[in-house]
């Protein structure tokens, strides 16, 4: 997961439940990206996901807290590192 | 060792003791503190009414109490504060048990459940002597032989939206320490409806995260601020189904314990509100990463102004039972896809393995459980692999050739017995089958799955996990 962005991307990484379907903690997409569109692009990759995991997680760009809908302008940037962070509910 | 001292030692010593002894009480006489009866003068040792707190608390205290963080005041903050710590599982016994060695003056501790052996592995506070007692009291039989001073307070109760308001309305903290996303949201809207922070933590698998919710209150954020949508019912995974590592649940608690104590000893909120919420992974390099949070949603439905008001979670809206935690998160259905000639139970299937009858056995378990025990003879293929196939929709029903190979291994015509955990996922793939028209349409899914098997005795004693 330390590895770096190549050029042209940025780095995803998965988090609790989303490794369930992604079968990978992380991996490069092409940047850039809307941030309204991560949804859309991850679901045509792992057909379901919206609806099982991204419908109810968090996302974070940079270690920081994004809103899917009120940043969805935002532009995924090469080299920004974007977190799918879905609640862990249980203990 | 008095023994190999010189008698007149000794003597001396008895000497000095007694002199010291008359010397204090008359130092206690001349500043008013009389003190008469050899009784009186025993309590003296444990507490005296110009101190604050007992002799035995400045002891069992004072390392934490030299800290600057902390302190006499703080000390003195903790010993008035009232926690409730929500669920005395793997998360509440570490938080329990550190926020009781620190002297919070007061812990509530909710709990429906009792205590299982498989319990024992994370749920650190109970023992293997406790099984079958309540958690709470288990929970608190523990603290007391830690820490005798705090006062204790029991609720051997689920917390419901019914009850939710009046146990929270006495702690001026609780601990998210639960298992549910009902009881999460449900724990959210009360304290923001009564004003409370929140430490609130979880843990699955070799995952976990910390939050501190609406501190100080009404800045927010609240649960529903951060995940405005409970996950689909289906997709949430107990740590009895997911598992969960001892260690990862408990470094989660005694995060939350710590997050408790620095709150509840601390002079006044911070100025400078910053929110982290912090997440940890165990595998596979250990990783604790902290996520820069908002505060408060504007339009949250619980601590902000929806655009329709209506939406509000109201105390008013909460007493009247109007808002309910369960069917908002939803309720995953048991499954029920098969009529039940598609079904056989652990007895008729033992028949079958018994009168020596040619099929497959086809136990869908994943490979780590698959490892863990089975059936003599069975064929193991993951669910996840019929699932994958459900998912994409335009060959759903249909059995790709290399698993049908697999699954006919030599007995295409025989019939396929389907085994899982519970008894769920075999419905699912013994139905994918069944439509696909494998084994001519004669699969059977076997009711309980092997847990089923193990309870029932059939085959003699078997592993149950």
């Amino acid at each position: 997961m330390a590895s770096k962005a190549p050029p042209g991307t940025f780095k995803i990484l998965y988090f609790s439940s989303a490794t369930t379907i992604t079968k990978k903690d992380s991996e490069f997409l092409p940047a850039p990206l809307a941030l309204g569109k991560l949804f859309d692009t991850l679901d045509e990759n792992y057909s379901g996901i919206k609806a099982k995991v991204l419908g109810s997680c968090m996302v974070t760009v940079n270690l920081e807290y994004v809103d899917i809908e009120e940043d969805a302008e935002r532009e995924l940037k090469e080299g920004d590192e974007v977190g799918i962070i879905p609640p862990v509910s249980s203990g | 060792m008095q023994s190999q001292e010189p008698a007149a030692l000794q003597l001396r010593i008895q000497e000095l003791e007694a002199e010291l002894a008359a010397l204090r009480a008359s130092a206690q006489e001349a500043s008013g503190d009389i003190v008469t009866s050899a009784e009186a003068r025993e309590e003296q040792k444990e507490s005296n009414e110009n101190l604050p707190l007992l002799l035995d608390e400045y002891r069992r205290y004072g390392r934490q109490m030299i800290m600057p963080e902390i302190g006499f005041d703080g000390q003195l903050r903790l010993k008035r504060a009232k926690v409730l710590i929500v669920g005395a599982g793997g998360l509440g016994s570490p938080a329990a048990a550190y926020i009781a060695g620190a002297g919070v003056g007061t812990i509530g501790i909710i709990d429906h459940d009792t205590v299982e052996h498989s319990n024992l592995h994370r749920q650190i506070i109970h023992s293997t002597s406790k099984v079958g007692m309540s958690k709470v009291e288990s929970a608190i039989t523990y603290l007391k032989d830690l820490n005798p001073n705090p006062t204790y307070i029991p609720h051997v109760q689920a917390l419901t939206s019914a009850n939710a308001l009046p146990i929270l309305t006495p702690y001026d903290l609780i601990l998210d320490c639960t298992d549910h996303p009902s009881l999460r949201y449900l724990i959210s809207d009360t304290a923001i409806i009564l004003n409370k922070p929140i430490v609130s933590a979880s843990a699955l698998r070799t995952d976990g995260q910390l939050i501190v919710l609406n501190d100080p209150p009404g800045s927010g954020p609240c649960y529903r601020c951060i995940w405005p949508n409970p996950p689909p019912a289906s997709t949430v995974t107990s740590c009895g189904e997911g598992g969960i590592l001892g260690p990862v649940v408990g470094v989660m608690g005694v995060l939350q314990a710590l997050e408790a104590i620095k709150l509840l000893s601390r002079p006044a909120p911070p100025e400078q509100k910053t929110t982290s919420m912090t997440i940890f992974s165990a595998f596979p390099q250990m990783a604790f990463r902290t996520l820069k949070m908002r505060g408060r949603r504007k339009a949250c439905v619980a601590c902000g102004e929806p655009a329709d008001a209506k939406d509000k979670i109201t105390k008013e809206a909460m007493e009247k039972g109007l808002i309910d935690h369960i069917a908002f998160c939803g309720t995953s259905a048991p499954v029920g896809l098969l009529k039940p000639e598609e079904r056989v139970d652990v007895r008729e299937y033992m028949k079958v393995r018994d009168e020596g009858k040619e099929h497959t056995l086809l136990d869908v378990r994943d490979e780590t459980q698959f490892g863990i025990c089975k059936l003599e003879g069975s064929l193991n293929i993951p669910y996840s692999e019929f699932e994958s196939l459900a998912l994409a929709e335009d060959t759903a029903s249909k059995i790709p050739e290399s698993l049908q190979s697999i699954l006919a291994k030599g007995l295409p015509e025989a019939p396929i017995y389907v085994l899982c955990r519970l008894g769920n996922d075999s419905q699912h793939v013994t139905k994918q089958l069944k439509d696909a028209g494998v084994a001519g349409g004669r699969v059977f899914d076997i009711k309980g799955g092997i847990s089923e098997w193990a309870k029932s005795g059939v085959s003699g004693p078997f592993p149950q996990y």
